[in-house]
């Protein structure tokens, strides 16, 4: 072997960032944002300033260039590609979940596996990314995804599959802080988008295939400092813990996580968190009781992190129903209201002051686990309570609607929701708990046939469906609603779609190439408005659609605009 | 059906164009890098002479933080390698007989993959792990009793 001092010199290894054309430079436009123009985030629809675009999680926006009259001209303006390189975690499961943000031209995304981009919102030219090394080994119970960032004071913020919040400088996407939130050894991990409210960051765990407790933690946005932690499952001798076994650790291994965004209201200083499952998912003979808060709407206080009130959708869930799907806040007749469509497949209106029910109806044509009547009573009837005895219920558990978000127009005053019309087998085997091993008690086969799905719109005053798109497949992609009397949404066989508002006539598609599993926003530039649409099928195919495994897994961001 | 080390059972896997095209991946040597004073970790690996392999092919980290790495290519043709690190990914040549240094940060616990992403070293045997041991910070675990682990 040669001496040392007669090897050439290969120098040092650089960012892979500087082996592409990123100018790693963006213009300073997050600098002003604040809470306070996150609070009126609608009166500046050429942005798309938060998670859902606004507080209330609508996923609304007044822009109305792109209408009814003209959406068949739409055209791709640009796609943004990243792909996956060597090897990563979940390497066929990784799907691209975000929300694309924007900011005055500027627009801040995440992919999978610890990448976050800003990117050119005109041109889609890449500023700068920031990519942080994801464990190969890491719990992922659905996937290798992230949903997307919060932006605010000159800086972007988001989560890492290992359970980290970042803090990054929004003009180059180099790190302010990171700091862990979770136990990658207890099977935690991270997708959630953060939520920015007055000076914290509000992000939640994953992983409650895995037996964890379930949390949503709050930091200071400036330094990272920990504000407070709230704890979804109580321990015991606190309130809700006469709902989980006297004897033993069942509430320690309870589940309940908030893997996706809350919603809040100013006025009432409440966050709008939902629950996940509890654990084991299937097997509720070890864990007797209404196993509070899973699958549950609850009213967290901003300030402080205290439970102020809560509605559980599935008390004792055997079905994985989790409860963690948005939290839509609207008026009606004068009454402060939020919509939520259950996995179980039922869509609730609560009163949001104090969680009563206001009315429960099915949003989905087939529901045989059992039911739920006027009054919210839930009568449970079919459930995997024998040990290896199969059996079938519909929703399955990827549930009549996923995590994938509904929408509500102002305009139309109609809720469209995407619907997962599903079945699924689970046969109860029982297994005893150990750490960061999945914990779900059944064996689940979630059907491949007789299945379909539809973009269906609802009056929330009536229950009423008002119009329904039928697909031969679930729709799992979230919808988007427009000031021009539009709703987008992506299929999983790839097709992106505009549709009527109010009558659901289908007036544009194009197809992308790979199925949709994201949440699509709009915003403009220049007085052009510009519609995104992350497409990159992945994530739980084998509970939400396992007739589709195997179809193309792409990765791209498209953006649509009228011609010029 | 009983089971036994690859090793000894097709040590033909763990060679070039023996029992396979390419080496069998992880199946190389294991080493430990150095904590030094001040807690930073420092670690060599090299590719020798028509291996096609990293060795160690499997560096282990006590915990996580920073590593300075030299990678030394002793081999008689030119490869690279890409490096887990937050903030980017780290890439370096590396020429027939050459030597370069890389700063990786890495929170773990957990292990990581890098590779030498040129032509098909990455299939042939040249991708190697990087483990870090260790826990995540106590004040980021869960509050509850000690749980059982596999």
């Amino acid at each position: 072997m040669a001496e040392a001092t007669e090897y050439v010199d290969a120098g040092r290894a650089v960012d892979q960032a500087t082996l592409t054309f990123v100018t790693g430079s963006a213009p300073p436009v997050a600098r002003n944002v604040t809470y306070e123009r996150i609070l009126r985030a609608r009166s500046e629809p050429h942005n798309w300033l938060t998670y859902y675009g606004a507080y209330d999680g609508q996923r609304y926006s007044p822009l109305e260039q792109i209408n009814t009259q003209n959406v068949r001209h739409l055209t791709p303006a640009w796609v943004f590609q990243c792909g996956a390189t060597g090897l990563q975690a979940g390497a066929t499961t990784y799907a691209f979940e975000a929300a694309p943000v924007v900011v005055d031209g500027v627009m801040y995304v995440t992919g999978w596996d610890g990448w976050c981009w800003a990117l050119d919102a005109r041109t889609g030219e890449e500023l700068w990314r920031y990519k942080h090394a994801i464990p190969f080994d890491v719990s992922l119970c659905c996937g290798n995804v992230n949903r997307g960032v919060a932006v605010a004071h000159g800086k972007v913020f988001y989560t890492t599959q290992n359970a980290h919040v970042i803090a990054l400088d929004a003009t180059n996407g180099k790190p302010v802080w990171d700091k862990a939130f979770g136990d990658v050894r207890a099977g935690e991990s991270a997708t959630v988008a953060p939520l920015i409210v007055k000076d914290l960051v509000i992000v939640g765990s994953s992983g409650g295939e895995f037996g964890v407790r379930g949390h949503l933690d709050a930091f200071n946005f400036e330094t990272g400092e920990h504000v407070w932690r709230c704890y979804m499952v109580p321990k015991p001798g606190e309130p809700g813990s006469d709902t989980w076994p006297k004897n033993g650790e069942a509430w320690a291994r309870g589940g309940a996580n908030c893997w996706i965004t809350p919603t809040y209201d100013p006025e009432l200083n409440l966050l709008y968190v939902g629950t996940g499952n509890p654990a084991p998912d299937f097997d509720g003979e070890v864990r007797p009781g209404d196993n509070l808060y899973t699958d549950s709407m609850v009213a967290v206080d901003a300030d402080n992190g205290q439970i102020r009130f809560h509605y559980q959708y599935n008390p004792h869930d055997v079905w994985d129903y989790d409860s963690i799907s948005e939290h839509i806040l609207f008026e009606m007749d004068g009454r402060k209201a939020m919509a939520h469509f259950d996995k179980n497949g039922y869509c609730f209106i609560l009163d949001r002051t104090n969680g009563q029910l206001i009315r429960v109806f099915p949003f989905v044509d087939r529901i045989t686990w059992g039911d739920i009547d006027a009054n919210g009573k839930v009568t449970p009837k079919v459930f995997p309570d024998k040990e290896g005895d199969p059996v079938h219920f519909w929703p399955g558990p990827a549930g009549g609607k996923e995590w994938t978000h509904a929408a509500y127009s102002p305009k139309t005053e109609l809720l469209y929701a995407p619907v997962q019309d599903i079945g699924a087998t689970a046969t109860r085997r029982r297994r005893e708990f150990k750490e960061s091993i999945p914990y779900w008690g059944a064996g689940v086969q979630v059907d491949a046939e007789d299945i379909a799905g539809s973009i269906s719109a609802f009056d929330p005053r009536t229950g009423n469906e008002v119009w329904r798109w039928r697909n031969h497949v679930p729709m799992c992609s979230s919808v988007l609603a427009t000031g021009g009397d539009l709703v987008f949404a992506g299929e999983p066989g790839g097709n992106f779609n505009a549709f009527n508002a109010r009558t659901g006539e289908m007036l544009w598609q194009f197809q992308c190439g790979s199925g949709h599993h994201s949440s699509p926003t709009t915003y403009s530039v220049g007085g052009k408005q510009y519609i995104a649409a992350p497409s990159g099928w992945g994530g739980w195919v084998e509970g939400f659609v396992p007739g589709m495994l195997g179809a193309p897994h792409g990765a791209a961001l498209f953006v649509f605009a009228l011609p010029d | 059906m009983t089971t036994t080390g690859v090793e000894q059972v097709l040590p033909q896997l763990i060679k070039q164009n023996g029992a396979t095209l390419g080496r069998l991946l992880a199946n190389g040597n294991a080493g430990h890098a150095e904590e030094r004073a001040d807690g930073r970790m420092h670690a060599t690996v090299r590719i020798n002479v028509d291996e096609l392999v990293w060795d160690p092919a499997v560096l282990i980290m006590p915990h996580g933080g920073e590593l300075e790495l030299e990678l030394i290519n002793d081999d008689m043709n030119t490869h690279c390698a890409l490096l887990p690190s937050n903030g980017d990914s780290q890439f370096i040549w590396l020429v027939n007989h050459s030597r370069g240094m890389a700063t990786l940060h890495l929170d773990g616990p957990g292990y990581y993959w890098y590779s030498s992403p040129t032509g098909n070293d990455e299939g042939r045997g040249l991708t190697g792990a990087i483990v870090v041991m260790g826990d995540v910070p106590k004040d980021a675990r869960l509050d509850r009793p000690k749980q059982p682990r596999p």
